[in-house]
């Protein structure tokens, strides 16, 4: 069995880098995957609390590296599916801790045993980032509809494209459909305008987000309406498995929604 | 009349239009134009609304001059697209008037058959060998966070995305759309130019010169070429350059 490693980033902070590891982890631990999350944000860890697992963490990913646990001793079982497992970043080192091959290393044991490892990546251009791709088979960047998060996205897929990892595959997340509509805030179109990559997913802005981060309970686990972010990260995890799933109605116009249909067809 | 002995006009249809072909080598162009016009008045409603594909031989005419005709036949209503020639001066010419000066297809008319224009044709394919030797060719799209820096032309195939720049001593050429910086004639070369399939920049430099475009800019649905006019940086719908 070989895991496929699927590596979220982003250039920009804030955008949902976490936000949407934790929650395609969990999407496709309940399509019953066996699914690994790495948070290789050290220093600035948060995936464990976004996916509620914050208070049983004894060993983390830098333990792992610099010898003094196993790695199976770093991956914390999640509460709700047995086959999803966290690893850790630490909190109290840098990214200097960690190397790339470090995490190819890692990955490569975990491929074995899994069938997804999720790796969330921090802010940024530097180490920390070349740490979270070094052994990707698969590249998300994840943006805002919004031109320094478009900017920041396409200097990030440029050095996705100097590491050979592909153009990578983009989220558009905290879409508000409203603000679209009155011209307030750049459509899906705009965005796939610069970025002349696959769309994976859109992702509405919705405040289930924030109220499930605080719960440690991903809102992909919890129930959904249709046009919600825990249906449209549903979706995603099914994209991901190759199901031919369409992108969430958000937009009003028809036009750029067929477009759209077919940017994720041509896979 | 004796003029329509010593200036032979050819009339031909061919795929592209119609041809018209001067032969004559020596007649003047007045009287070249003279017989032009009576050659018209004769076949005008045959003619009307048609492409027009001139083909003046060796003959050395001036943009003046082509400009002349194209206003004749205009007047005629006939539009001139085409002017094949075999002096380089009357093609460089024609191409300033926006006009193309080979035929895209094969050099057959109608019915198959080969036209005597082969010669005028085949000067025009070739290149004119320009500065051509220190380009660089970049294929693919520049984003965000790249720079691009080269001592001669630069010619990208792709787009140049926001955030993005393209320094170069001579001119750029963007076959794709412009939306980040360009800087051509970086050492002070002012004649630079810069061409883009979609020019719609963060910001232009030629020479010393910058421009910051308007902030509501809507992309134009042609290619657009930059230069500087009058110590200014203007854009104007892309043609070959003079
Ligand atoms: N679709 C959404 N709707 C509403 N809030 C959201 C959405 N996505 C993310 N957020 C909120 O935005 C904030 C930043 O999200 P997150 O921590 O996932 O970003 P990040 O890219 O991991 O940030 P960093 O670069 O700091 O690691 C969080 O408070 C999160 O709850
Ligand atoms: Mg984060």
């Amino acid at each position: 069995m070989h895991a496929k490693v699927i590596t979220v980033t982003s250039g920009k902070g804030g955008v949902g880098k976490t936000t949407v590891t934790a929650n395609l982890a969990a999407a496709l631990a309940m399509l019953g995957k066996r699914v690994a999350a790495i948070d290789s944000d050290i220093g600035l860890r948060n995936l464990d609390v976004v996916m509620g697992l914050e208070n049983r963490i004894v060993y983390d990913l830098v333990d792992v590296v610099e010898g003094r646990c196993r790695l199976s001793q770093a991956m914390i079982r999640d509460k709700r599916f047995a086959e999803l497992y966290l690893i850790p970043a630490a909190q109290t080192r840098d990214k200097m801790a960690v190397s790339p091959s470090d995490m190819v290393l890692v990955c490569d044991q975990l491929r074995p045993d899994m069938d997804y490892v999720v790796i969330d990546s921090p802010a940024g251009i530097e180490r920390g980032f070349r740490n979270a791709i070094a052994p990707a088979d698969q590249v998300i960047v994840v943006t805002n509809p919004e031109v320094s998060a478009v900017r920041d996205a396409d200097r990030i897929i440029g050095l996705i494209e100097a590491e050979e990892k592909g153009p990578g595959q983009l989220i558009i997340n905290r879409i508000k459909p409203s603000m679209v509509a009155r011209g307030d805030m750049l459509s899906i179109a705009d965005v796939l305008d610069i970025l002349a990559i696959d769309l994976l997913g859109v992702v509405p802005e919705d405040e289930a987000i924030l109220i499930s981060s605080n719960r440690g309970l991903p809102v992909a686990m919890s129930a959904t309406n249709s046009a919600s972010a825990s249906q449209a990260f549903r979706n995603i995890a099914q994209r991901l498995e190759g199901n031919d799933v369409p992108i969430l109605d958000l937009a009003p116009q028809s036009g750029i929604l067929s477009r759209l249909r077919n940017w994720v067809r041509g896979e | 009349m004796t003029g329509s002995k010593s200036t032979e006009i050819r009339v031909k249809g061919i795929r592209e239009g119609i041809l018209l072909g001067l032969n004559n080598h020596s007649a003047p162009f007045a009287e070249l134009l003279q017989r032009l016009q009576e050659e018209l008045a004769e076949k005008r409603t045959f003619l009307k609304g048609s492409r027009i594909v001139l083909d003046v031989g060796d003959h050395l005419l001036q943009r003046t001059q082509l400009a002349q005709i194209q206003t004749l036949l205009s007047e005629n209503e006939m539009e001139l697209w085409t002017v094949l020639a075999e002096p380089a001066a009357t093609r460089e010419a024609a191409r300033a008037l926006g006009l193309a000066t080979r035929l895209a297809g094969s050099n057959t008319d109608l019915d198959g058959n080969d036209l005597a224009i082969g010669s005028a044709a085949q000067a025009g394919l070739e290149a004119e060998a320009s500065s051509g030797a220190n380009a660089l060719l970049v294929l693919e799209t520049i984003r965000s966070g790249r720079s691009v820096q080269h001592e001669g032309h630069v010619t990208i195939l792709g787009d140049v995305n926001p955030g993005a720049q393209i320094i170069a001593r001579g001119h750029v050429v963007v076959w794709g759309r412009l939306r980040g910086m360009v800087h051509a004639g970086a050492s002070g070369d002012a004649s630079a130019v810069i061409c883009a399939l979609q020019l719609t920049p963060t910001q232009l430099r030629i020479a010393n010169h910058i421009a910051i475009p308007p902030e509501e800019q809507q992309p134009a649905l042609f290619p657009e070429m930059a230069s500087v006019r009058d110590g200014q940086i203007v854009a104007e719908p892309w043609r070959v350059r003079e």
